[in-house]
């Protein structure tokens, strides 16, 4: 049943963003089918992840910044999985995707609205970037639209080597930024701490680390490619 | 860089949010390429005195027209500026509505008199209208499109088009309060069509303007 009926339930949300007034009655059995599908597949272990994840999300969103590490590392081996597993293993690129893909969901995580479940809102994030990656290094390789929980099946690959190394494109910051930016990672300073080192407020040392993770971003975009 | 080191100097950057960023953002840029297209109409094009047109039946004809469609394209500009939402209803909403504005014009082409059917469907400024709306939704657009860049929209070429349609639709609603026309007709096509261009402009420029 589920090979029979994954693939039609990929076309309808495909194309049901717009020209969709034909197809609600075969919409709403599709979701009664997919309901009962659930019973029996993964989804009940992804219902767990969600339950796991969205209030350590919510308490992230609060400004707790231990929820906020846990959150990624957990994202990070699911995504290290997701990735592996389209891209292949060991790909240095996986890495890459990995940290481009954490920095998204930390710089964009305004638009996660709290009423709402979080793990297909990381999925559609991990999905766009991988497209983003895949449509740079022009592959014509296609990314079925799944549910969440092609992104929450298995917890993560082995951690691989990278291509791209963060610390490489970080000695492009100005002075000022770049040593700020070790004295949090590499001495494990908190900003404030570092801030008064340095000589500057703690609220401009925010603001130059925050200014740094943007630069980073964008900067990994285009480069990874 | 490992990974772990990268999580760590992001939890350093971890503020807290309120929530409701979203819509705030969303509506700050319509509020503020609102003002700037009521600006141009008010000043630019000379409404007409808005007590005596308010009277009019057609005045509100007019406001429900564009104004649902506002509605309709504010909430999908929403939904497809962030991750994992569903489009939901608000597309049929507008196609609903839209329908049902071309059947008025239609019922009313229809039922005139063939010699009066012309003057009908052009009225007067049926060459200015649509140019003019999809000029006046340029701000709007400009708007819309720094705060959904600052969101993250994973289809930015649909987020691009439910952008343009808004930002064409309230356009339209604007320009109702200086456009003297009052036949459905009229508006039926070149109102549509005029929104239809500013939806066009979203659809092609979205794709580029919109990645993250």
């Amino acid at each position: 049943m589920p090979g029979y009926f994954a693939p039609r339930r990929e076309v309808l949300q495909a194309h049901g963003s717009f020209p969709d007034c034909g197809l609600r009655i075969a919409r709403v059995k599709m979701r009664r089918l997919a309901r009962r599908e659930r019973v029996d597949s993964q989804v009940p272990q992804q219902d767990e992840t969600e339950e796991r994840l969205r209030p350590l999300m919510i308490r992230s969103l609060e400004g707790d910044s231990g929820a906020h590490r846990q959150l990624l590392g957990v994202l990070g081996r699911y995504l290290r999985g997701y990735f592996a597993r389209r891209i292949g293993t060991g790909t240095a690129e996986v890495e890459d995707l990995v940290q481009e893909t954490l920095l998204a969901v930390h710089l964009k995580r305004d638009s996660y609205d709290r009423s709402l479940p979080f793990t297909p809102w990381a999925y559609a994030l991990a999905r766009y970037k991988l497209i983003d990656h895949l449509r740079r290094r022009s592959r014509s390789i296609q990314v079925p639209l799944e549910d969440a929980g092609a992104l929450f099946a298995a917890d993560g690959a082995e951690e691989g080597a990278l291509r791209i190394d963060l610390d490489r494109l970080l000695q492009r910051l100005p002075d000022r930024q770049r040593s700020l930016i070790e004295d949090v990672k590499l001495q494990g300073l908190s900003v404030e701490e570092a801030a008064r080192k340095r000589g500057v407020t703690a609220v401009s040392a925010r603001v130059m680390l925050h200014r740094s993770l943007k630069w980073l971003n964008q900067v990994l975009r285009d480069e990874n490619g | 860089m490992r990974t772990a080191d990268l999580i760590e100097l992001l939890a350093c950057d971890v503020r807290a949010t309120p929530p409701g960023v979203v819509n705030r953002r969303l509506l700050a840029a319509l509020i503020a390429g609102g003002a700037v297209t009521l600006a141009i109409v008010a000043l630019g094009l000379h409404c007409q005195p808005l007590l005596v047109a308010a009277q009019q039946p057609w005045f509100w004809m007019k406001a429900a027209y564009t104004g649902l469609l506002t509605l309709a394209g504010a909430v999908l500009v929403k939904r497809l500026s962030v991750p994992g939402a569903r489009a939901g209803a608000a597309p049929r909403l507008a196609a609903l509505v839209i329908l049902a504005m071309l059947a008025l014009g239609a019922g009313q082409i229809l039922s005139a008199t063939p010699g009066a059917r012309l003057a009908l469907w052009l009225g007067h400024t049926w060459k200015v209208c649509s140019p003019l709306i999809l000029l006046l939704a340029l701000p709007i657009y400009a708007g819309l499109v720094a705060a959904i860049r600052r969101l993250a929209p994973t289809r930015p070429a649909l987020a691009g088009t439910a952008a343009g349609f808004t930002a064409g639709t309230l356009a339209a609603t604007l320009y109702g309060l200086h456009c003297p026309e009052q036949a459905p007709a009229f508006v039926a096509t070149w109102y549509t069509l005029g929104i239809a261009a500013a939806t066009a402009l979203g659809a092609i420029t979205g794709r580029r303007l919109l990645r993250w």
